[in-house]
């Protein structure tokens, strides 16, 4: 909450001054692939390397992967376990991507957009292949390892808007379908390799007092014991939903005059373990759609929020409610498509072309700008770009879970999300295996 | 002629009657002729007259054996063991008299054959009231023998097959019936509007509150009568367009609607069994521009997520010997049930229409046979609507039904799935 207060007082232009902040596409291709650390030793990855790293087994990244190395503060031992762990996997995955973005189509690649995400993640392979193998083995090299998470974690922040700009300008060479299966596949794959680099820092937040800290891009609530890293081990979901709620009400009370109500029902007590920030960007994605369609309809009927909690612990699920009017039958088949072939057509590129082109980096129609204040947990870069559903159904099946809507149109719209819980607090507890990344880069 | 047939069913289950397969063979070579929905209001309304009557008995007395021949046909290809099951057996034998009586049968050339014609149609429509639950514990039954996913696909077809022949059967005798009426002058008749919530004989204006109120009452009163006369029932709550009317088969959105209320009720009462107050199901229903939608939401605890899988299918999920057990409780009710629904229950309104789901219906709730979602599901697609379920997880459960409105889609439609 307080994190996404802050970021809606940011103004326009520091929101956008990421490191992939550009006006100009013409001229940004070197300017994109600036990297805040250099690679210490010069090393680079030869071809050869990335596609035999690329073919290295790798296993779906699961919970128990991220609570193997016990609960903060963790010993330096198994400190530099974790660090090592997330040496050991983090260039294989980063090979994997680099190998799908090189087995597109050159005249993708060439385009600047699409190139600079390239750039990025051949720069981010070079620095952590940097680190000798087996490394970090004393904790000043842990710390080094850690700033440099944080900083390829910053570089990739926009890696999504970035690639769908990209594709965007090249819909004259790519279908709509195969550059949606390559986004949602990149998408899906980003989770999993940044939570495992976001864990670490996390880990490294709860158990030291180095000075990294400062720095950190993730929204570490430090002072809670419930938390492995990431992951709250009794996340309260009554409470996300409140703070989301709060946060979206008060974007709509800014830009309509109106702000919507809302009740839970059902079980607001249930807590279980999940990561917050996936949470709370999913929810914030379904409270904006369910808040506009309210205040658009000129419903006043609440949102209605019910929390169910499956026995057993066997997960949660939140069933969001509301009257504004529900989706057109022939809208429904759109919800879940990244809206970059539509998004914007009019003002993009005329020629569609690699040429590049003067324009907003941000979506400008109306839910656009709305989006694009209400920016959440992935940040605002996302925003604008009709990313919403998709991105919220890809955080909820990442381990397991799923995302339905269901419209009843001239009424209301129903959403369903499932999420699944595990008894996390033994460290594996059963169930703990499936709790995968089904969608993982495999 | 129920329990002859089911005693012959009973007598041999490993060898059938030896019949000579090139009669079906030359039957099933020829396609099924599909009906629109256009073309089967135009044989009623005000273009009713000898020559139509005659005409559409001509095409029912062909069209039945050729679709029936090709179902006969769908289960001469399952394995010996499936058919020799004593149920599908049974089904077996009906569907090859049916077939016989109808390939036999002359054409129709005046009023009094297609008496008779219609005659034998009422007879075979009753006969085979117990195909469904015969259908359903068959392939429960033979669920190790055969891939759940071909029975299920067989299942399927069989029934959207059924809904098919019953359909113009049923529409056959309703305008045999109008035209014999005494009432019955052409271009005056008052039924043959021709509004979008009008769809010829088949398909009355069906008015979607009073289709909830009187299924929801009667579900009501049979979870009374099998849970005792002082036992609760969780009240029913309508909320959304209330006065919404769309043309339907009266018996089909009767059933699913009470498929559902069976279903929430009894998870209701079971788990607030102990509570002070049930909750209510409540359910909404929306008028959209192309569909009518109802969502019935209970909280009855949902459905458990290792079920949920398995949960449209005939073949699989929980319990198969306890469904079976419920199972052979249905069809003994078939007759006496039948004769029942026509003196006190409101909703079996029009003899001969498809009288075995008012069978199913008007089962007590906690005889469980794990079909009435699938058959539902059927029954909505056939008329290209859908069924959706929901769970909440130990909350409750939300089911979505979308009916098309048949009405406004009369001219493109062609929804005879033979």
């Amino acid at each position: 909450m307080n994190l996404a207060s802050s970021r809606l007082l940011l103004p326009r232009s520091l929101r956008h001054s990421s490191p992939l902040s550009y006006y100009s596409c013409s001229s940004s291709r070197r300017l994109l692939s600036t990297t805040p650390v250099a690679a210490p030793d010069g090393y680079t990855a030869s071809n050869d390397e990335v596609a035999r790293l690329a073919t290295n087994p790798l296993k779906p990244l699961t919970l128990r992967d991220l609570v193997r190395f016990g609960r903060p503060p963790l010993s330096p031992q198994a400190l530099l376990a974790s660090a090592r762990f997330t040496r050991e996997f983090l260039p294989i995955r980063l090979c994997r991507r680099i190998v799908a973005l090189r087995n597109l189509p050159f005249i993708i690649v060439s385009n600047p957009h699409v190139a600079s995400i390239y750039d990025n993640y051949q720069q981010s392979l070079r620095i952590v292949q940097s680190f000798p193998v087996s490394h970090p083995n004393t904790l000043a090299e842990e710390v080094a390892f850690t700033e440099m998470l944080i900083d390829i974690v910053k570089t990739h922040a926009n890696t999504i808007p970035t690639l769908a700009r990209g594709f965007l300008e090249c819909r004259r060479y790519i279908s709509p379908a195969e550059a949606t299966k390559f986004l949602d596949h990149h998408l899906r794959a980003r989770i999993g390799t940044r939570l495992m680099a976001e864990q670490h820092i996390a880990l490294h937040l709860a158990s030291t007092t180095s000075s990294v800290t400062n720095n950190s891009p993730i929204d570490y609530d430090g002072g809670s014991d419930t938390y492995i890293g990431t992951i709250d081990t009794a996340l309260q979901p009554a409470h996300i939903i409140e703070s989301c709620a709060s946060f979206v009400g008060d974007i709509c009370e800014l830009r309509y005059g109106v702000r919507p109500q809302l009740r839970i029902d059902g079980d607001p007590e249930v807590r279980f373990p999940y990561i917050p920030v996936h949470l709370e960007y999913i929810i914030t994605e379904l409270l904006k759609n369910a808040f506009r369609a309210t205040v658009e309809a000129g419903s006043t009927v609440p949102i209605i929020v019910t929390i169910a909690a499956a026995p057993e612990s066997a997960g949660i699920t939140i069933r969001i409610r509301d009257q504004g009017g529900g989706i057109a039958p022939e809208d429904i088949g759109q919800i879940w498509s990244y809206s970059f072939s539509t998004f914007d057509q009019e003002r993009s590129v005329a020629g569609g072309g690699n040429g590049g082109g003067t324009r907003d980096p941000a979506g400008d129609d109306a839910l656009g700008r709305f989006n694009e204040v209400v920016g959440a947990a992935e940040g605002s870069s996302i925003a604008g770009l009709g990313y919403g559903l998709p991105l919220s159904r890809a955080y909820a099946e990442y381990f397991g879970g799923s995302l339905k809507v269901q419209s009843a149109f001239g009424w209301g719209t129903d959403v369903y999300l499932k999420l699944k819980g595990v008894g996390i607090g033994d460290f594996g507890g059963p169930g703990m295996e499936g709790l995968s990344g089904h969608h993982d880069d495999i | 002629m129920y329990s002859t047939c089911r005693s012959r069913s009973f007598q041999s289950s490993a060898v059938h009657q030896w019949r000579s397969s090139v009669v079906l063979d030359s039957y099933v070579e020829k396609p099924a002729r599909p009906i629109s929905l256009r073309q089967l209001i135009f044989f009623g309304g005000r273009n009713l007259d000898e020559r139509r009557i005659i005409d559409f008995a001509n095409y029912v007395r062909s069209e039945l054996p050729v679709r029936i021949a090709h179902r006969i046909r769908d289960m001469q290809k399952l394995p010996y063991v499936v058919v020799t099951n004593r149920h599908l057996s049974e089904v077996y034998e009906l569907y090859y008299s049916a077939f016989d009586a109808f390939r036999k049968i002359p054409e129709i050339k005046t009023v009094e054959d297609n008496d008779n014609f219609c005659q034998v149609v009422k007879r075979t429509l009753k006969e085979h009231l117990t195909v469904i639950p015969s259908l359903a514990m068959g392939v429960l039954e033979c669920r190790d023998l055969v891939p759940p996913e071909e029975l299920d696909k067989f299942m399927n077809r069989i029934l959207r097959s059924r809904i098919s022949r019953r359909v113009i059967a049923e529409q056959h005798l309703a305008l045999t019936d109008t035209f014999n009426s005494p009432f019955h002058f052409p271009d005056s008749s008052p039924h043959h509007h021709t509004g979008a919530d009008f769809v010829g004989e088949v398909f009355p204006r069906c008015n979607a509150r009073e289709v909830v109120e009187t299924v929801g009452k009667h579900a009501q009163d049979l979870a009374r009568e099998a849970n005792g006369p002082d036992s609760r029932v969780p009240e029913i709550q309508i909320e959304g367009h209330l006065d919404t009317t769309f043309p339907y088969i009266l018996s089909h959105i009767e059933y699913i609607i009470g498929e559902l209320l069976r279903n929430s009720i009894q998870a209701t009462v079971d788990r607030h069994s102990s509570a002070a107050e049930l909750p209510p199901i409540k359910i909404l229903i929306c008028h959209a521009p192309q569909h009518v939608i109802f969502r019935v939401s209970d909280r009855g605890g949902g459905v458990p997520a290792d079920e949920l899988a398995d949960l449209w299918s005939f073949a699989k999920g929980p319990r198969p010997q306890a469904r079976l057990q419920n199972f052979s409780q249905v069809p003994k009710m078939a007759a006496t049930l039948q004769e029942l629904q026509k003196t006190s229950h409101t909703h079996s309104r029009r003899e001969g229409q498809d009288s075995s789901l008012s069978t199913l219906t008007s089962r007590p709730p906690h005889l469980r046979l794990g079909m009435g979602l699938p058959m539902s599901r059927v029954y909505a697609e056939y008329w290209a609507g859908s069924l959706e379920l929901h769970s909440l997880e130990g909350y409750g459960t939300d089911v979505f039904l979308q009916i098309s409105k048949l009405g406004n889609k009369s001219e493109q439609l062609n929804l005879d799935g033979v």
